[in-house]
């Protein structure tokens, strides 16, 4: 079956600035895929390109099979697209946008889905989107989305400006949404709470390039933080497999998929002198920090 | 469709449309008062003659009012669309992309030319009433191509709102005064007589402008 | 759509160059153009030249480069420094043997000037017509304004905005009776009090015969002017000087120019060309001769005429300064007042 959307060695600068190069990835019907870097790895740059508003310097986008440089109106009925901070007409109020969403999707428009939302937000029908709050202008966002009904959500960002309550309220929603219907989810997040429990799979980016693309259980089932002890004044020389070595008072830290003898024979081949080398199993924020490194 | 696409526009507008009927209607209105005035202090014989021999038109104070009407018009409908980038959420709607464009253009400048049509309406009921054709002819004319650089200004001004980018957009307002000041050549009467049907095409294809914007706002085009 | 709407861009882009760098050039490279006066002079028989040239400073000669003193320039045109040679108490008894006093030289002089942006229009063609014998002395302007309809003339009452059609039955027969052909291709008239005397309007009526109509005691004077053989009648100008002498002048097709004198006769003059089209007419005359200068897009030429019978004296064609032209498009015209492009 032909994936939902794929991106095909996407290049893309900024003037010279390289955003990345050849970035290759689908996303299979009925799956949530999450695009997870720190601010400027081009997450964003990612879903301009996805959603048509950036044409990218080499390669090609194509979702339901047609490239993202045209998409049809037959086909944008299909796509729910979130814009970064949960953007929306300012100058509506709740009544009228969804009047006005609704003519554009006969058939398919699910006004209760709407008003259910809504009915949860303390607004005033009347109320502009631009008084509102911006976790109540996410809610506003999200249900012209779950209205919208369509098969494919591409969200940009969307834990953006949220306090934890609607951020966790917005998750929720959207995975039961996904889950009951088999929709499929493209969306990108530089706030990894709460991401384990929505996405499928991830691409971890780092500046330039990708870092991982797996589904987040086999991540999280092969990825490990080992900790050991060494030599005060020990500064760490490793290989790229052993991701982001920290030393703090005596303390070695790093992240790997390596198996602890693969990790150990490193290390002896390093001619580290360690001791108590341990491994654990993290959560993704954990894995994402891993992988990025924290600065 | 295209009603809702009018919905959204008219909610932009409608405020701002009252308010440039009010104003421009109420300018006019004192125009026409004026001459009212004028003709009972002096005569109105001594009004005619003037209006002949010396091309007065009386309503000289209108002049830029079109322009202004035009230029606010344009940024009242577009400016909330740049906002945060909210016309990509216009252009993700399943309809053609130049047909919404087009009929939101096609809206405000309706909207603007209803406002204009009031305008002529006011001159036309009271100028009709008091002054030959001729003059009548005079002072319409030498106010037609005002009100038709407020249509010029309106599109221009909505070219200029989409274009993403500030170099272009200087550019873009360079290239608009120019075209503008076209349409302050003459103050004659009746002097932009046998152009004006060819400068009202023009005008009108003044519209595709926006449409280089858009395709400049999809390409992703940045400063 | 993209591609139209980049090539519409293209040619506007295209147009506003042509339109503004040619006149950028010329707003950065004109230079002032030496304003020189000159004039016939029939006792020099020959014209005189005055103004500033530049390395020389004001200079007053004739044409073969004759330099003269103020005062000389003063007593060679006596018709013109009239009030100066009176002041100095230098004007002549007579002249050419002919009586002249300041009250004559007054009476007999006129100017007129005639900018073919006046001639192209646009028009308002509604026009005035006086009283031409008026009870008190002043003349006064009319109650009512006039136009030419296809069928007829229609005077309006100004005060109600109403035709006055008891007024306008009476000019239209009387028109009509005469052979006047409606509407009219050509009114000149100059509908002002500033006047000492009002001769209505002279008319080129629908098959290019001549007119001339005026209201004399509230009802219509009109009189068919007969054109000389092959004169086909293209624009007419009434002048209504002091002197009485002039009805008008008269050009034809082929850009001859006609004097058209108080009794609706016709004389043609010697100036050789005059197409009130292009041409900027200014003619100042006096009771012996007249300087009638006429420039056109590429030379300026002066002729002095003989106040006789209009005949050529002498002609003078300055040597031409125009500095080079960049063609360009322009929207206006010193030659008309329309607005539109013209290359």
């Amino acid at each position: 079956m032909t994936p939902v959307l794929e991106c095909i060695n996407l290049t893309h600068y900024y003037g010279k600035r390289k955003i990345y190069e050849n970035l290759s990835f689908k996303v299979p019907h009925g799956r949530i895929l999450g695009l997870l870097g720190k601010n400027g790895t081009g997450k964003t740059t990612t879903i301009n390109i996805l959603s048509g508003y950036l044409k990218p310097r080499s390669g090609e986008c194509r979702i339901f099979g047609e490239n993202t440089d045209n998409i049809s109106p037959a086909t944008r009925r299909r796509i729910g697209l979130l814009l970064e901070g949960h953007v929306q007409y300012q100058f509506m109020n709740i009544c009228q946008i969804e009047k006005f969403y609704s003519a554009f999707y006969p058939g398919q428009w699910r006004k209760e889905a709407f008003y259910e939302l809504m009915n949860k937000l303390k607004v005033a029908p009347r109320q502009p989107i631009s008084r509102m709050s911006n976790g109540q202008r996410s809610q506003v966002a999200l249900g012209l989305i779950l209205a919208q009904n369509p098969d494919l959500l591409i969200l940009d960002d969307f834990s953006l400006g949220l306090d934890p309550g609607y951020r966790r309220l917005f998750s929720d929603y959207l995975r039961d949404y996904a889950r009951a219907e088999e929709k499929t989810v493209f969306l990108t997040s530089h706030i990894i709470q709460d991401m384990e429990r929505l996405i499928d799979d991830c691409i971890i980016m780092d500046y330039g390039r990708i870092l991982t693309q797996q589904p987040v259980k086999t991540l999280l089932g092969s990825l490990r933080r080992y900790t050991c002890r060494v030599p005060e004044g020990y500064t760490p020389q490793l290989p790229e497999e052993l991701c982001h070595p920290n030393v703090t008072r005596g303390v070695m830290d790093f992240c790997s998929f390596l198996s602890m003898e693969k990790v150990e024979q490193i290390l002896a081949e390093k001619t580290v002198s360690y001791s108590g080398l341990t491994a654990e199993k993290m959560n993704l924020e954990d894995a994402f920090i891993g992988l990025t490194g924290k600065y | 469709m295209i009603q809702a696409i009018f919905y959204k526009e008219w909610i932009k507008l409608h405020r701002y449309v009252l308010l440039a009927l009010a104003v421009t209607v109420a300018m006019t209105g004192y125009c026409m008062l004026r001459i009212d005035r004028a003709m009972e202090l002096n005569g109105a014989a001594h009004i005619w003659e003037v209006m002949v021999m010396k091309d007065a038109i009386f309503i000289d104070s209108l002049e830029y009012v079109p322009l202004i009407a035009g230029i606010l018009a344009a940024l009242v409908q577009f400016m909330p669309e740049m906002q945060r980038k909210c016309l990509k959420l216009t252009l993700h709607l399943p309809c053609p992309q130049k047909k919404m464009l087009f009929t939101m253009s096609g809206t405000g400048a309706l909207l603007l030319l209803l406002c204009f049509a009031a305008n002529f309406a006011l001159m036309l009921g009271y100028l009709g009433s008091v002054l030959p054709r001729e003059l009548v002819c005079n002072i319409l004319s030498a106010a037609a191509p005002w009100y038709l650089a407020g249509l010029a200004a309106y599109l221009l001004t909505s070219w200029i709102c989409l274009e993403p980018t500030w170099k272009m957009r200087i550019f873009n307002i360079l290239v608009a005064a120019l075209i503008i000041r076209v349409y302050f050549l003459g103050s004659a009467p009746k002097a932009y007589n046998g152009f004006l049907p060819w400068l009202t095409l023009y005008t009108l294809a003044l519209s595709l402008l926006s449409w280089i914007s858009v395709v400049r706002f999809k390409a992703g085009r940045q400063d | 759509m993209t591609r139209i709407s980049k090539i519409f861009l293209c040619l506007t882009l295209a147009i506003l160059a042509i339109w503004q760098l040619p006149w950028c050039y010329a707003f950065l490279n004109t230079k002032a153009a030496p304003n020189r006066f000159i004039m016939y002079s029939s006792l020099l028989n020959d014209f005189i030249i005055t103004g500033y040239e530049e390395g020389k400073g004001f200079i007053r000669q004739d044409v073969a480069g004759n330099l003269y003193t103020e005062e000389a320039v003063d007593s060679l045109l006596p018709m013109f420094y009239m009030r100066q040679l009176v002041a100095d108490e230098a004007f002549p008894d007579t002249l050419f043997g002919v009586a002249v006093s300041p009250l004559e030289v007054q009476r007999t002089s006129f100017n007129l000037r005639i900018r073919p942006s006046a001639v192209n229009g646009p028009e308002t063609r509604l026009y005035f017509l006086l009283e031409s014998m008026p009870k008190r002395v002043d003349l006064q302007m009319p109650e009512d304004a006039f136009r030419f309809t296809d069928t007829g003339i229609e005077f309006i009452i100004m005060e109600t905005n109403s035709v006055d059609a008891a007024k306008s039955g009476r000019f239209t027969q009387v028109l009509r009776d005469k052979g006047f052909a409606f509407p009219p291709r050509k009114v000149s008239g100059n509908p002002t009090t500033m006047k000492e005397y009002d001769n209505g309007y002279l008319l080129i009526d629908a098959n290019g015969n001549v007119f001339h109509l005026k209201q004399t005691a509230g009802q219509p004077y009109v009189k068919a002017l007969s054109l000389p053989e092959n004169v086909e009648a293209r624009h007419i100008f009434l002048t209504e000087f002091r002197d009485r002498r002039l009805l008008g002048f008269l050009t034809d097709t082929r850009n001859r120019c006609f004097a058209i004198l108080s009794d609706g006769s016709m004389t043609e003059t010697g100036i050789p060309s005059y197409n009130p089209e292009t041409d900027n007419f200014t003619i100042i005359g006096n009771m012996f001769d007249m300087t009638v200068r006429i420039s056109s897009p590429d030379a300026t030429h002066y002729y002095g005429l003989s106040a006789d019978d209009y005949s050529l004296l002498k002609s003078y064609e300055p040597a031409s300064e125009s500095g080079t032209h960049i063609p360009g498009l322009s929207f206006t015209s010193p030659y008309d007042r329309h607005v539109r492009p013209r290359f």
